[in-house]
């Protein structure tokens, strides 16, 4: 919505299959390309992922929750059936999962991540789908745009800016504003957090609790397994 | 006769609506909210005071801004920190940010279509392009006030407890300021024009709770005013009662004293329209409508003379700000105590409600969120039961489709956010 007349122009060029917040049509039966945001929680959200795969060529998935599980996924490193009962007095009926990331349940031909996405990149992306093209996200680090910036680096400056290890495009927001990377597109392909982690330990003198609270703020930890579904016991960063 | 809609599009989030009527009176009317539950207050424990605002403004992307702020507030009040006039200032204009792009998203996208039976808003837009330009040069104008505040239109980045991290560049808070005109000009054409249109009519008796601050349209802060009455933030979020229903229990739902009651721009028009600004003040008055208006449709053009309101507002404010540098924003040595605290903001959609719990070191012990929807969506429902004999009853019973399309619209015009009202 905020592309504004940039995205008036773009529909122009395609037929909208669905979209609930601009229209209340019946949707249309198979879709050239859909785009999932949200993480699915409840039975039914799995269940429409898993049908809009079937009906489309092309699923792509936008934003931290779909793309990595975003904040509902805190629970996953918690006890979650006391987080459940902390919020909810009658919790029958209330579904519970491990939170997954959409590509843990259906296959993804294009991540468009972040948290809030990047309009720009969406609409670079929208345009390349338009034309038949799936475009691919470039992979450098967050300090690559970071420096083009001319930003002070917050990790020398002794915060813990997770920048070098994680996947740039946003135009690095974050550190412009002073505000250390945490993560919301994900780690860069092949990136070995646990390497990262121990750096941050090592050479910038971080105990394992505060990076621990970081690296879980956007689910970054199951990236680092292919799907299926990675076990808790699994992940190399323990609390 | 059942009336069940399984999708309602254009809202925020996914809802369906039943009711059941016997013999013309409504036995049960439901808003079904089909949002998986996030347990926000749960994953918050143990989770640092310095980044929890940041996760609650994960809650929505519509009104990330008063999440993080109201989440922050409850955090000074925890602390005992005490921000400098000129946080507030900025605190108070990124407010007036996120009712514009809220309030434009809202008019225009979901609630216009309904007065003419368009169901698609890209042939609205080509109905109204004049209409449609106001509205995105408006949430615009809404977005760029907070980008330069916050560091991002999403999620702002910049506040913290007690501060900023950093000051906003006044070259780009003066652009605000020169881009505030146009603002203006299309604020008092949307308003206008939405007080020109034909609200279907129901009138019923409400409780509206918004914040009441003297002297001003109160927003940023204030004292929960419920009616006449009075009462403080932290002594009436307390009092709030939730409660969740069986066949939907993962949105709650709230009253106080036993009776439902309803927020936001409505409740803020009743109960405090002498404090609007001038051009605000002036077209509500051209309107010729008496207060207290007891038609919840109305919502809808309570929010269009908060465009002028908050435009009007944010020109006031930005004349202030122009000494503002880092070191006044800068937030003050924290010490770390446990402590509990209450904050609450007026969201676009109503007033929001923090608390927290934090402990010794720093780490949340307990939290709890009362969105705006979760309030209205007891008193949505509650009308529901009033506004259908009157769609369904008697030689005006109207048909099934007609009657599903009122019952949209007047959800809409309560503007419910479900992933809020889940979160």
């Amino acid at each position: 919505m905020d592309l504004g007349e940039r995205l008036l122009e773009l529909t122009e060029k395609i037929k909208i299959g669905d979209f609930a917040l601009m229209e209340e049509q019946k949707e249309t039966e198979n879709f050239d390309v859909v785009f999932v945001e949200g993480t699915p929680i409840t039975p039914q959200n799995v269940a429409r992922v898993k049908d809009l795969r079937e009906r489309s060529k092309i699923l792509v998935t936008i934003g931290a929750c779909a793309c990595l599980g975003g904040i509902a996924e805190l629970k996953n490193y918690q006890d979650k059936e006391q987080r459940l009962r902390y919020v909810y007095k009658n919790f029958e009926g209330i579904a519970n999962p491990d939170i997954k990331p959409v590509k843990f349940y259906v296959k993804v031909d294009l991540e468009i991540p972040g948290c809030p996405i990047n309009k720009e990149e969406f609409f670079w992306a929208a345009k390349d789908l338009v034309a038949g093209v799936i475009p691919k996200i470039p992979q450098r680090p967050v300090c690559y745009e970071c420096q083009l910036k001319r930003n002070e680096c917050l990790l020398q400056k002794g915060e813990p800016c997770l920048g070098p290890s994680m996947l740039g495009g946003c135009g690095a927001p974050c550190p412009s504003s002073a505000y250390p990377c945490d993560g919301c597109r994900g780690p860069l392909k092949g990136m070995n957090l646990n390497n990262f982690n121990n750096k941050l330990k090592e050479l910038y003198g971080f105990n394992q609790e505060e990076i621990d609270l970081i690296m879980q703020r956007f689910g970054e930890l199951d990236d680092m397994y292919p799907p299926p579904p990675a076990k808790p016991e699994n992940k190399i960063i323990k609390k | 006769m059942k009336i069940k809609i399984d999708h309602i599009a254009k809202i925020e989030g996914h809802a369906g609506f039943v009711a059941d009527i016997a013999d013309g009176n409504v036995v049960k009317a439901r808003l079904d909210v089909f949002e998986g539950a996030r347990l926000l207050e749960g994953i918050l424990q143990g989770r640092s005071y310095n980044e929890v605002s940041q996760i609650t403004s994960r809650i929505c992307g519509v009104c990330p801004v008063v999440h993080n702020l109201t989440s922050l507030k409850a955090l000074e009040a925890a602390l005992g920190v005490i921000p400098s006039e000129q946080t507030i200032l900025l605190r108070k204009l990124m407010m007036m940010g996120q009712i514009l792009n809220s309030h434009a998203l809202h008019l225009f996208f979901f609630s216009l279509s309904d007065f003419f039976g368009i169901k698609n808003d890209l042939e609205l837009i080509k109905k109204y392009p004049g209409r449609a330009a106001d509205s995105l040069l408006l949430r615009g104008f809404g977005n760029k006030i907070i980008e330069v505040i916050g560091g991002r239109s999403i999620h702002p980045l910049t506040p913290v407890v007690g501060g900023f991290k950093k000051a906003p560049d006044q070259e780009k808070l003066e652009e605000v300021l020169k881009d505030s005109g146009a603002a203006l000009k299309a604020a008092v054409s949307l308003a206008k024009f939405f007080c020109s249109l034909k609200y279907p009519s129901f009138d019923r008796a409400c409780n509206f709770v918004a914040l009441g601050l003297p002297g001003e349209y109160a927003i940023y802060d204030g004292s929960v005013k419920i009616g006449k009455e009075t009462e403080s933030v932290s002594g009436f979020m307390p009092k709030i009662q939730e409660f969740q229903v069986k066949e939907n229990p993962s949105a709650k739902r709230s009253e106080f004293q036993g009776k439902t009651y309803m927020v936001g721009s409505l409740a803020r028009l009743n109960l405090n329209s002498k404090y609007l600004n001038a051009k605000a003040k002036a077209i509500f008055r051209d309107t010729n409508l008496i207060l207290p208006l007891c038609n919840p449709f109305y919502n809808i053009l309570a929010q269009a003379i908060e465009l002028v309101q908050c435009v009007e507002e944010s020109q006031q404010i930005l004349e202030k700000t122009k000494d503002i540098d880092f070191e006044s924003i800068q937030p003050p040595p924290i010490e770390l105590k446990k402590g509990k605290g209450f904050g609450a903001i007026e969201a676009p959609r109503g007033t929001l409600f923090y608390y927290y719990e934090v402990g010794a070191n720093g780490l949340i012990k307990n939290a709890n969120i009362i969105t705006p929807t979760a309030q209205n969506l007891a008193r949505l429902e509650d009308d529901m039961v009033f506004y259908l004999p009157q769609l369904t009853r008697g030689g005006k019973a109207l048909c099934k489709e007609e009657c599903e399309d009122l019952i949209k619209m007047l959800v809409r015009a309560y503007d419910p956010c479900l992933t809020c009202a889940t979160h």
